[in-house]
């Protein structure tokens, strides 16, 4: 039995609504909690609610949709820790064609271009080609929360499961480039992976990134999740891991490398997961954007993860908050929560750093001392003194989202 | 990034090198998600052409309420951006039903444009004025509502339904967000916004009223 049932998500949160409103019903509070019965935190869709459903190597998880596979991690989920366990990782394809059986004594990895020695390497040379690497990272879908766009944008309508922090194993990008020997003309490397278009006419799903960022180190191309091999839906054997990078680069099933002497101008760099090409990457709200670039790095976001809109929390009684921050790699620095709709803000503690592209953990003692309906808000900084909007701003394509997350909760 | 120890980096290579790794197969679960039924054209051109490469689901979970502008829109960039295999013609179809089914076009409309074969005439979006959406977020008014859902207070939506009939409800809408209220829509007060001007003010409630 693979398929939960249609409602079943839904279903269990109206009960606990409705046992909350139930418990209340007596006091002056029953409207309070009837009013919060519908949550900001759920994205409305046109037919929904989404089920969960169970892939192969994955707990249930919430469908996008089923072909190609697209899956997003129950926000539950990060309230475990600040690793994203594999079962539960997101999930993303963009094109529907691609195998379901892959061989890794025959699985090759080509590198081919403006190279002094064309490359195809079993994954055996691949590992055993530079001395093994690990990162701690988050690797984050550029649309991400998009289901929380206003005006609303199509597109896979997300809510915030579908990011997730990894422990990567593999070999630095810049060794095996290296190994194929770089042309002085070189200025981008494309990737592409086993998933195809259906029919000839779609594009590809090919990406790039320049050539300094292919050999400063960070990119590498890894086998192993969490301390053993990718599940197959995150691109077994081997996918790209660009630290700080939005997931589009993060290609899946990595099969071919190539060095190109000029920018890749294929639909999934030319066309599509393109943002404004302004400080803020946004543009006035139903508008569209003068110039645009390519999305690259991550911005700076924070999650309670264990209080969802709705909740009942206790009057003048501590209440531990804990929760999530990440960035680009340049370093979370602080994170602050508000109990009053963002007049004052309280620092919270942060927890183990498992280093500067992770998940980083904290948690926060707080005390509320009002009843009624108010709003917890958490902001998180970093090292280079970015931080996050009270307020969404606004592109075309939803992507990159990362304001202010607000929780409305009732105090009783 | 750091380096892993030169011991467990041979550990590894070594146990990469030793294991005969099998295959990994995998058995994807059955595509149960359908097309909502209609008697439009577009039903059973939907199925028959955006199947060959999304399952129905990608649909049934874009946002509730979009227009016939934007639903067609829609199905033009699967035909110019994706390449499926749809005329021009087929375009408008499919969007009239998308719209229609998924969106907020209605059905008589749709109905006329099917049963005619004339091309759609360019609906104006549902795309709210610039504007009114600067004075919303910048107001903080979203924090409390959104378009298609109760969040703390009424959807825009459900709002206009409610005046949908009242001659005066441009009026009341204005006085509701000039000077703030309770009791309308539930117990949790909405606070006045008295500092809007009096045309910011008619510009947001013109827009909630048209939603």
């Amino acid at each position: 039995m693979s398929q939960a049932s249609d409602d079943k998500l839904p279903g269990r949160r109206r009960f606990l609504r409705d046992a909350v409103a139930l418990a209340l019903t007596a006091s002056p509070l029953a409207s309070l909690a009837a009013n919060a019965e519908e949550t900001a935190e759920e994205v409305t869709y046109a037919a929904g609610p989404r089920p969960l459903v169970a892939y192969p190597q994955k707990r249930p998880l919430l469908v996008v949709s089923t072909r190609p596979p697209h899956l997003e991690t129950p926000f539950e989920v990060f309230n475990e820790g600040a690793i994203t366990p594999n079962d539960a990782f997101f999930v993303r394809y963009h094109l529907a064609n691609f195998p379901t059986r892959i061989d890794p004594e025959t699985y090759r990895l080509n590198v081919k271009g403006l190279v002094e020695t064309p490359l195809s390497l079993s994954l055996a040379e691949l590992k055993s080609l530079a001395q093994p690497v690990e990162v701690v990272a988050v690797n984050q879908c550029s649309g991400n929360s998009r289901g929380f766009s206003m005006p609303r944008v199509f597109g896979a309508q997300l809510g915030n499961g579908s990011m997730g922090c990894a422990r990567w194993l593999g070999v630095p990008l810049k060794a095996v480039l290296a190994k194929a020997g770089i042309k002085a003309a070189a200025k981008q490397v494309s990737f592409r992976g086993l998933d195809k278009p259906v029919l000839p006419t779609t594009p590809e799903f090919i990406k790039a990134l320049d050539i300094d960022h292919a050999m400063n180190g960070e990119p590498m191309i890894a086998w192993s999740m969490n301390g053993t091999d990718l599940p197959f839906l995150n691109g077994y054997p081997i996918r790209l891991v660009v630290p700080g990078y939005f997931g589009t680069y993060w290609v899946k099933h990595l099969s071919e490398i190539e060095v190109l002497d000029h920018t890749f101008d294929g639909f999934f760099m030319a066309k599509g997961y393109r943002v404004p090409d302004n400080d803020c990457q946004c543009v006035a709200p139903g508008t569209v954007a003068a110039k645009t670039k390519p999305i690259s790095k991550l911005a700076v976001r924070s999650f309670i993860t264990n209080v969802k809109h709705g909740d009942v929390l206790p009057l003048q009684r501590m209440v531990a908050l804990k929760g999530i921050a990440f960035d680009d790699g340049s370093g979370i620095t602080k994170v602050e929560v508000s109990s009053d709709g963002g007049q004052s803000w309280q620092t919270a503690t942060l927890g183990q750093d498992l280093g500067r592209y992770a998940f980083r953990p904290w948690r926060l003692d707080i005390k509320l001392a009002s009843k009624g309906t108010t709003q917890l808000m958490v902001r998180a900084s970093n090292r280079v003194g970015e931080t996050q909007p009270l307020h969404a701003d606004w592109n075309p394509g939803g992507y990159r989202r990362h304001a202010v997350e607000t929780y409305h909760v009732i105090v009783a | 990034m750091k380096f892993v120890t030169a011991l467990l980096g041979t550990v590894l290579v070594g146990a990469a090198l030793m294991a005969a790794a099998s295959p990994l197969e995998i058995k994807l679960p059955p595509e149960t998600a359908a097309f909502k039924p209609s008697p439009l054209p577009g039903y059973a051109l939907a199925q028959q052409k955006c199947s060959i490469c999304h399952s129905a689901d990608y649909i049934n979970y874009q946002p509730p309420g979009l227009s016939l502008a934007q639903w067609t829109g829609e199905a033009s960039k699967m035909q110019h951006a994706y390449g499926a295999p749809i005329s021009d013609e087929e375009v408008k179809i499919i969007g009239t039903y998308l719209a229609t089914t998924y969106g907020s076009a209605k059905v008589d409309a749709a109905a006329v444009v099917a049963s005619s074969g004339i091309a759609s005439q360019p609906v104006p979006a549902a795309m709210p004025p610039s504007n009114a959406m600067a004075l919303l977020q910048g107001n903080g008014c979203l924090a409390c509502h959104a378009i298609d859902h109760k969040v703390v207070g009424p959807a825009y939506r459900d709002v206009a339904a409610k005046y949908a009939h009242d001659p005066q409800a441009q009026g009341k809408v204005e006085a509701s967000i000039r000077n703030g209220g309770s009791g309308r829509w539930g117990a949790v007060p909405m606070p006045p916004f008295s500092q809007l001007s009096a045309q910011d003010i008619h510009t947001l409630a013109g827009f909630i009223l048209h939603q």
